[in-house]
């Protein structure tokens, strides 16, 4: 407990340079292992469960999830209660528009404005209520448009050569009304038909005249690994959401373990517990125990969200009368597979990333110096990261497989490729067991840094003699 | 047979720590291990727990090599204390003696047991960094000793500690004997050695230099301690020049002096008595502790390591 100022020739020593004070690999009871490291996980993990910031950042994220999944929701009704009438008088001095008399031009501009729907939804009025009025009341109706009462009056004559004019009364900016642009299409429509009209077609030629030509897309990769477009379009969603959550996950809980063995180590309970256990039970049990809790997080996140984004559509149902427009969140099939693959990834990155943090923060002195000695393994996966954002839109460039089957960036990218494209079930597998490969010798150097590490109190070795103490029996 | 460490040596990088060490600790006793900062009592000790393992020779006990004995038998109270300060006294103490070996039960009852022989029941549901200093070290000793060991190997155990945890701490040790327990300490405070401790070692860098059972080491040491104190002449002057008598402390109250074995301390008395003295005390004592490891470690430090041989003579007077 005390702090000694004087400075002793051992600690002299140490720091001149740091003696490989390499903590026994091997114990003779070592039939304990399944044991020490199982007590380790258990209190590992239940340390970080009732750790006071690890509560409540959990309760942060899950409300904030919450309220990001009702947010659609909400501002959905919100528009849909919160728009009024807009009020329309439209008076007619051009006489009869491509044969259509006044009553029939009042009910092609309410087809027209409030679309076909109208008059099937009762639950609510239409967006635009439209009225016909005579010449003689145009300054009355004008003053109605100055002082509010009336939102817009539109008024058709016809000039000199015969063509359909408009003009378009308004009290509010023109430029930002949203008015103006819808009641204009109608404008050109009419204008449209009335010409056609004048050169002796009749609506039906001239609506096939307009028709839109049959204009069919077909994926051949579609084909290939017979997925729908919706499901093409959750698979990018998931892609997104997929990687990351993967590489926020491995790198705060990587982060967690180097200053976890930091702390363990500045608080010197380390010494106690290395007499206890072999530190190869002491690195496992931290890592999987980190992980566990881990896990637990990100499955309480990933069920809340998903269970609220289904709740979206019931209750807009409820609220709006009608679910359509909602998120139709496609939680079958390959969507099953991608967060399948979602978890496995995360499961093998985070132990692959965790055993190097393990190392890095067995190297450190103090706690805080452990931010900057991870930083190497924050730029290395942050490559794969990035790429992973390239990758949605071109998962199949053969830079895209090459970089797929590193160990270090697989977890993202190969997520995304297998989220956004066809990936072969033997790719998967493939990177699996190279991803089991690599944390098998991460875990072995990881180890042997980590026995010399716990015990050293000197300065933070380099790369080089990094390398000697791995290489070190 | 007890703890058998036979001629092991260490070195790290290019430092030669540990050179042909060599120590008997009889099964049941207290064992002092003493010597300056930096002479290789921490790595000893780490090499008797097989934390780290030595470059030669052996260390048993009862005969079978270290690493072979169960680590529930091993308590060890490091230099450096340290506890999760975030986690509960109970849930941490379980812990550490679940993973030496006990039972969830058992290790409920023994915490239960020392929780309450330290009177600090009422802190098992705190955390560790809301206790004072003084508790928090009943907590280390407790974490130390609550997989009931047999072997006891603390590093400097009475650092730190004010007089009336001291005290706690060495009726404890003194319980632990009675238990039959076997306890190693290293400690810089040489009277609790001398209160405690049956046998006792002093090394200085890496190697033994004196060994053996207190009384012996005294007496091997083949000096005595002779004070004395003249009411008219304080200074004594003339004490340098008489053979054998080495002058160490001249004090306020007396002087003080080492003397060969073989030499009659009635000489000085004589001497006195020539030289008009009016002798007020005179008194004839084994030397302490305290004397035999200046004597041997202080001047193998002077020439290298002056610092370390100040703290040493601060520490212990």
């Amino acid at each position: 407990m005390s702090k000694k100022t004087v400075v002793t020739p051992e600690q002299r020593t140490q720091q001149q340079e740091p003696s490989p004070v390499a903590v026994g690999l091997g114990r003779y009871d070592q039939q304990n292992t399944p044991r020490n490291i199982g007590l380790i996980i258990a209190h590992e993990y239940k340390k970080r469960l009732t750790q006071r910031s690890f509560i409540i950042s959990t309760i942060v994220i899950l409300i904030l999830i919450i309220i990001g999944s009702f947010i659609p929701t909400i501002v959905k009704y919100i528009s849909a209660t919160s728009t009024a009438q807009t009020k329309m008088v439209v008076v007619n001095n051009a006489g009869p528009i491509a044969g259509m008399n006044n009553d029939a031009l009042l009910s092609y501009i309410n087809t027209n404005l409030n679309g076909p729907t109208q008059g099937q939804s009762t639950s609510s009025p239409p967006p635009y209520s439209i009225q016909l009025a005579s010449a003689d009341s145009i300054s009355s109706l004008q003053s109605q448009v100055k002082n509010g009462s009336l939102s817009i009056l539109l008024v058709l004559d016809r000039s000199a050569n015969q063509d359909v004019q408009f003009t378009y009364y308004t009290n509010a900016n023109p430029n930002s009304d949203p008015n103006v642009s819808n009641v204009q299409t109608v404008a050109g429509q009419l204008s449209l038909l009335d010409r056609s009209s004048r050169l002796g077609l009749t609506p039906g030629q001239t609506s096939k005249l307009f028709a839109q030509p049959q204009f069919s897309v077909v994926s051949v990769g579609q084909a290939q690994n017979k997925r729908s477009t919706s499901e093409l379009v959750s698979g990018i969603i998931l892609a997104y959401v997929g990687f990351i959550l993967i590489f926020m996950a491995v790198l705060l809980y990587g982060n967690g373990v180097a200053t976890g063995v930091a702390e363990e180590k500045g608080s010197r309970i380390m010494e106690i517990l290395v007499n206890a256990a072999t530190p190869y039970q002491l690195m496992a049990g931290k890592i999987l125990g980190i992980g566990a809790a881990g896990l637990t997080q990100m499955t309480a996140f990933v069920v809340v969200g998903i269970s609220m984004l289904l709740l979206q559509n019931p209750i807009q149902a409820a609220l709006l009368g009608s679910s359509t427009g909602g998120l139709n969140l496609d939680i079958t099939g390959s969507s099953i597979t991608i967060l399948l693959l979602l978890l496995l990834y995360f499961i093998l990155g985070f132990l692959l990333y965790a055993t190097l943090y393990a190392a890095l923060g067995a190297l450190v002195k103090r706690q805080d110096e452990v931010q900057n000695a991870v930083q190497p393994l924050t730029w290395l996966f942050m490559v794969g990261y990035i790429a992973s954002f390239f990758i949605v839109s071109a998962p199949d460039a053969t830079w895209v497989k090459v970089i797929s089957y590193i160990p270090f960036w697989t977890p993202t990218t190969m997520l995304v490729r297998a989220a956004v494209s066809y990936v072969a079930w033997w790719e998967i597998a493939l990177t699996v067991v190279l991803m089991i490969v690599a944390i098998f010798i991460c875990t072995i150097i990881a180890a042997r840094i980590y026995r010399f590490g716990v015990l050293m109190y000197g300065q933070r070795p380099g790369l080089g003699q990094l390398i000697k103490l791995a290489r070190m029996k | 047979m007890g703890l058998l460490v036979e001629h092991i040596d260490k070195s790290f990088a290019q430092n030669h720590v540990i050179k042909d060490l060599s120590m008997e600790v009889r099964e049941g006793s207290i064992f002092g291990f003493l010597g300056p900062n930096g002479a290789g009592k921490t790595t000893t000790m780490r090499m008797i727990l097989d934390i780290i393992r030595p470059d030669s020779g052996r260390i048993t006990w009862n005969g079978k090599d270290v690493r072979e004995v169960p680590r529930r038998n091993w308590g060890y109270l490091p230099e450096e204390r340290g506890l999760y300060p975030k986690v509960k006294v109970g849930d941490q103490l379980v812990f550490l003696a679940r993973l030496n070996g006990l039972s969830k039960f058992a290790a409920r009852e023994q915490l239960d047991e020392w929780l309450e022989r330290f009177q600090i029941t009422e802190y098992r549901n705190m955390k560790v960094e809301e206790l004072s200093k003084g508790n928090q070290q009943k907590i280390q000793f407790i974490a130390t000793i609550v997989h009931d060991p047999l072997i006891l190997i603390m590093d400097e155990p009475f650092s730190a500690l004010d007089p009336v945890n001291a005290n706690l701490l060495k009726e404890a040790f003194l319980e632990m004997h009675g238990r039959g327990k076997t306890m190693i300490f290293s400690t810089h405070q040489l009277e609790q050695v001398e209160e405690l401790c049956e046998d006792v070692l002093i090394i200085d860098k890496g190697q033994t230099v004196v060994q053996g059972s207190v009384r012996e080491v005294k007496r091997q040491h083949g000096r005595n301690v002779a004070r004395l104190k003249l009411d008219n002449d304080p200074e004594a002057l003339w004490l340098d020049t008489l053979d054998g008598v080495q002058v160490t402390k001249r004090r306020q109250d007396y002087i003080e002096m080492q003397i060969p074995a073989n030499l009659n301390p009635n000489l000085i008395v004589e001497a006195a008595l020539q030289h008009g003295g009016i002798i007020s005390r005179f008194e004839l004592t084994e030397p302490s502790l305290t004397d035999i490891f200046i004597e041997h470690v202080g001047k193998a430090t002077l020439p290298d390591a002056p610092s370390a041989l100040s703290k040493q003579a601060g520490g212990m007077n």
